[in-house]
């Protein structure tokens, strides 16, 4: 009998590794169909605009031109969006951003394509357009989308939590600052792609790039007047996702030009400029705060205001708002809050979901007036923040109750012991002539799952195949974090396997069953949740069943291994595949569904907050500390060393758990100095990785990653979501850093060097 | 789809270029390739260089370096006679774009896309290089500043290659510096930059000092009547943050979605200092 190791707490090797890496696993934008068509949109160049004519005469009888179409040719609702569906494939009678499509063109080489793109001519009438959220709620603020009671306010609400205003003046310390955060793009290495086609039979197949095959079917059928039932959607691996692909991308296009190419395939693959252009980013904001605490360290009011641009579309503004809010207290126990939400319509490009999901936004806020705080009160940052940590038991100032696994105090005694922090005044100390040296750091918490009022459901299914093997129909999209090879290694675990004797199937609408998206910190834990249990269910079923045929008396003398049953009182060895002979089809498939839980108390909630999500049950804990070095030359910023104490449960795969740690790390670091998301008038000025700077390999530092191991009793195996944690504190944990280096905060972020450079040299003149 | 030619001599590539007026020269095609994609060329017949093995040599004679068109940014990184006897350009390309477009990007195609944030020119200026361009019945030498007339203008003919570059190996007791500020250190157009050639006398006076600021006009800079403040002078943090004052002064940077003016003038002002921070 060969014994190795638990699958579950190794780094077992991915089982994508080698399709990927060979070339041999297809992505969306991989699909090349025989005879297919290339599809392309034709842009709105104007931030709000009625359409006035579509004049297509140019490129009719252009060689090469399949169809051109309009929206005239949608033959249902012509909405995508979710919750609110007010986004237009195909715009109708208005444009609301520069990037809006007005026309799909068909054509058979994209030559031609952007030929035709760029001779149809829209005439338009410009609108007054409004590019800042704040004058987009004045009273006559230009109305993005005329017929809503709260017209420009996608989603607005407050939470109360005592008074907050009057304990403002009961503080000894009180500190108020107003923060900017900046637009955020997602730039996953693959940009939207996909194909599509109908099919004889009527079924429209779409292959995308997409976090969320089931809710886009649902989209489809309603934007495009097609039997739910005649639509399928397949999900390949993405390359890269972090909530850009939550929701249609290409998929009402393609989708539009498979019902008019005549049953032959088209493909979209958008350029990287197109991919700017079109796509959700994250939710620029104003955050501003006034927090208050006594003397004797206790935190005891908080007022906070937040402010969302949304852009032309709702897309998740609204429930991103409402996580913004829910960790807007961060890890704190504040008895008095006031917490003011607004997610706001503009004439920008449209925010969406974003690893993070507004939780980026507030505590870059919140994590930077803990730092200022402290120090009005001279307290060291850390211990001010263990002081205020919450346990299990306690509720944040959010009025968020801390029902489950809660360990953020270990992670921040785990950064109090480490040396990276003890001797940090001596390596300050220790800068070089031109430059200066800071150590910042930032705690905060994650929820998992999707709130209280969408279920969060994953349908597992694995089935015994005739061989002995297992396939695993993963209902879940993988953008690359792993999630569908970490499948392998749960069943792996359970059913006694080594990884070999598994086959994994990607999302299809057809072949796998609806499990939800992958996103909000909950892939993992709600599908693992599932497939665990129907795993255990089939190696139940296997065990019943080798009694059945006479192999053995009872069950539990059973032993599961790879491709076989050791029964252990006789040593003999029965191969999986005979037991998979006595089996029928359906008794060899196993399916299971599972509900992640919830907190509900809806009394305490504003229902329109509460409807978009808030709160969460189950969170993620981290802290965060960077050491940086500025040069008094040149502002820039290097980040000397990082480290990141992560409490997301117990570790299925350390190694694919550090490379979260790691990219969202590296993802925050951009959002904190370099990603500057510049536009004008709704006009894109960084249109591509040119101008908007990512951070390279050489830009970053080694990243110490600490895991620090609470056992979740809900998740599969303790473990609870990893993926948006680790991109929540490195904004304000390099700004504490950079102000206690210069001896300022700079509220305006990403931190430039640029800015850092002119704040210096007016410092120096003063 | 356009039509590409790789001869692999000279004499080729002038009856190709005879045939073909319009055809648009390539070397590395990490500019012209970027250009044609963005539509600002059109897609023009392409005539490449790289089959062309006498442009792409390093060669010593006697008191200068000779450097071929072709030579790429990591052939440049990887020589012995760069490092050492042209430690300015060597630090360049260093820090130019990233090791594929070292791969693929060459020297002629720095010079003669004529950006003035291009990494390698306000060493080549600094060093006083000399450019040999050659068209199918002569060759002509034109001193790099005279050569470049302004962002993208170049004196190249219509019928010229660059072939060369000359450059006489410095004094001894000099040394090189050059310093780039760009967005971030690996990918990244410089937002200002400045090389510097120094030569020093035994008692660590300055002979002669040469800068040359990039990305802070039209074309790379220098300013010969501050250089010669330093005539005579010691490094020290106050001489070199002075000269940066004089300089700054004179540079005319513009604002685009890299940087400010405001910044670019500041940081012309400070990069003389980077000196004294890498001495010590
Ligand atoms: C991602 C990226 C990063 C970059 N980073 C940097 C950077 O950090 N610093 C920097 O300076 N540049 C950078 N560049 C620009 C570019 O790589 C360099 O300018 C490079 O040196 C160009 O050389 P090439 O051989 O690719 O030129 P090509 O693109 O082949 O040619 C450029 C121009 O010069 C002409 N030409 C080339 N050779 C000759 C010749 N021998 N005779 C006549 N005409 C000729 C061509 O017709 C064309 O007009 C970057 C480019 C990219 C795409």
């Amino acid at each position: 009998m060969t014994t190795y190791a638990s699958p579950i707490g190794s780094s077992l090797k991915r089982v994508d590794g080698p399709g990927k890496i060979s070339g041999l696993e297809k992505y969306a934008a991989d699909y090349y169909p025989d005879n297919f068509l290339w599809a392309g949109a034709k842009r709105s160049d104007h931030p709000h605009a009625l359409i006035k004519e579509i004049d297509i005469s140019p490129v009719r009888n252009l060689p090469g031109i399949f169809a051109v179409l309009t929206h005239e040719d949608i033959k249902g609702a012509n909405r995508v969006g979710v919750p609110e569906m007010d986004q237009p494939v195909l715009a109708d009678r208005k444009v609301r951003y520069k990037g809006d499509p007005v026309v799909l063109v068909l054509a058979e080489n994209k030559t031609v394509l952007q030929e035709a793109i760029d001779k149809i001519v829209i005439k338009y009438e410009p609108l007054p357009a409004v590019f800042d959220p704040e004058a987009a709620l004045a009273e006559n603020a230009p109305l993005l989308h005329e017929n809503r009671n709260d017209k420009n306010l996608l989603l607005g609400g407050r939470v109360v939590r005592g008074n907050s205003i009057a304990a403002m003046s009961e503080c000894d310390a009180v500190a108020e600052a107003d923060f900017q955060l900046p637009w955020q793009e997602h730039a996953y290495l693959e940009t939207e792609a996909g194909v599509a086609r109908v099919d004889e039979e009527g079924i429209l197949a779409i292959i995308a790039s997409t976090q969320t095959p089931w809710r886009d079917r649902n989209e489809l059928a309603y934007a495009l007047g097609w039997p739910l039932d005649k639509i399928r959607v397949i999900a390949p691996y993405l390359g890269g996702g972090f909530g850009g692909k939550d929701g249609i991308t290409v998929q009402g296009l393609l989708g539009l030009a498979a019902l008019h190419s005549g049953g032959r395939p088209v493909k979209m693959w958008n350029s990287r400029e197109e991919s700017f252009l079109s796509s959700t980013k994250r939710h620029p904001g104003r955050v501003h705060y006034e927090l208050g605490c006594k003397k004797d360290g206790t935190l005891y009011a908080m007022n906070c205001r937040i402010v969302l641009d949304t852009g032309a579309y709702a897309s998740l503004g609204g429930p991103v708002l409402a996580l913004a809010m829910e960790h807007a207290a961060g890890v704190y126990r504040i008895p008095h809050a006031l917490i003011e939400g607004f997610s706001v319509y503009t004439n920008n490009p449209v925010g969406g979901a974003f690893r993070g999901f507004g939780a980026p936004q507030v505590l870059a806020g919140l994590e930077q007036m803990m730092d200022i705080l402290a120090d009005k009160i001279a307290w060291d940052p850390l211990a001010f923040r263990l002081k205020n940590a919450v346990m299990r038991g306690d509720e944040t100032g959010a009025g968020v109750w801390m029902s489950n696994s809660t360990a953020i105090i270990p992670c921040l005694e785990k950064l109090q012991e480490h040396p990276l922090w003890t001797s940090r005044q001596a390596w300050v100390s220790q800068a070089p002539p031109f430059k200066l040296r800071g150590v910042g750091i930032a705690a905060g918490l994650q929820g998992t799952g999707y709130g209280p009022m969408v279920a969060d459901i994953a349908n597992a299914k694995i089935e015994l195949l005739p061989d002995g093997r297992f396939r695993i129909y993963s209902g879940v999209a993988d953008m690359g974090q792993g999630n569908n090879p970490t499948n392998v290694q749960i069943a792996a675990e359970v059913l006694g396997q080594t990884a070999d004797c598994f086959e994994l199937i990607q999302p299809d609408t057809l072949q796998t069953l609806p499990s939800g998206s992958s996103a909000a910190s909950r892939t993992t834990y709600s599908y693992g949740n599932a497939l665990k249990a129907a795993a255990l269910q089939l190696k139940e079923r296997i065990l019943t069943r080798a009694c059945n045929m006479g192999m053995g008396l009872y069950a539990e003398d059973f032993l599961l291994s790879s491709g076989r049953l050791n029964h252990l009182p006789s040593g003999r060895e029965i191969p999986l595949g005979l037991v998979a002979a006595s089996m029928r089809p359906e008794e060899r498939v196993s399916i299971y569904s599972y509900t992640a839980p919830v907190n509900r108390y809806p009394d305490k909630i504003n229902p329109d907050i509460r409807a978009a999500g808030f709160p969460h049950r189950v969170f993620a804990f981290a802290c965060h500390l960077a050491r940086v070095q500025i040069d008094e030359l040149t502002g820039e910023v290097e980040i000397s060393d990082y480290l990141a104490a992560t409490d997301a449960g117990k570790v299925l795969n350390p190694q694919l758990y550090e490379q979260q740690v790691q990219g969202g790390a590296v993802q925050g670091m951009g959002y904190a100095l370099w990603e500057d998301f510049k536009l004008d008038r709704g006009e894109l000025m960084t249109r591509n990785l040119a101008t908007y700077i990512l951070p390279t390999s050489m830009d970053v530092p080694d990243i110490l990653s600490i895991a620090v191991e609470s056992v979740e009793e809900s998740g599969p195996f303790g473990m609870k979501g990893i993926g948006e944690i680790v991109i929540n504190l490195a904004l304000p944990a390099i700004a504490n850093g950079i102000a206690r280096a210069v001896g300022q905060h700079i509220f305006k972020s990403p931190l430039t060097a640029e800015q850092l450079l002119l704040i210096l040299e007016k410092r120096a003149a003063e | 789809m356009s039509q590409v030619f790789l001869p692999h001599t000279l004499e080729e590539l002038w009856t190709i270029k005879q045939e073909n007026p319009a055809a648009l020269i390539m070397a590395g095609g990490t500019d012209l390739l970027v250009k044609i994609r963005d539509r600002k060329l059109p897609p023009a017949v392409i005539l490449a260089l790289e089959n062309i093995a006498e442009l792409r040599q390093i060669e010593r004679q006697d008191g200068e370096i000779c450097i071929g068109s072709m030579v790429t940014h990591q052939q440049l990184l990887d020589s012995p006679i760069i490092q050492t006897q042209l430690p300015v350009l060597h630090q360049a390309v260093a820090v130019l774009g990233s090791p594929p477009i070292r791969h693929m990007g060459t020297i002629g195609g720095n010079i003669c896309t004529a950006s003035p944030a291009g990494d390698t020119l306000p060493p080549l200026y600094v060093l006083n290089a000399g450019l040999e361009l050659k068209n199918a019945a002569t060759s002509r030498l034109l001193p790099i500043q005279d050569f470049i007339q302004g962002p993208g203008q170049t004196l190249l003919g219509s019928n010229e290659i660059l072939y060369k570059i000359r450059i006489s190996i410095p004094a001894p007791h000099s040394q090189g510096f050059y310093f780039k500020v760009g967005q971030r250190k690996a990918l990244a157009i410089a937002i200002c930059s400045m090389a510097s050639l120094l030569q020093f006398a035994e008692d660590k006076r300055i002979l002669e000092g040469r800068f040359a600021w990039g990305s802070t006009g039209p074309t790379v800079m220098r300013f010969p009547e501050v250089e010669n403040t330093l005539i005579g002078e010691k490094l020290s943090p106050i001489i070199l943050g002075r000269l940066g004052q004089s300089m700054a002064a004179l540079v005319s940077p513009i604002s685009d979605v890299r940087a400010s003016a405001e910044y670019r003038r500041l940081l012309a002002s400070k990069l003389p200092l980077k000196i004294w921070q890498s001495l010590i």
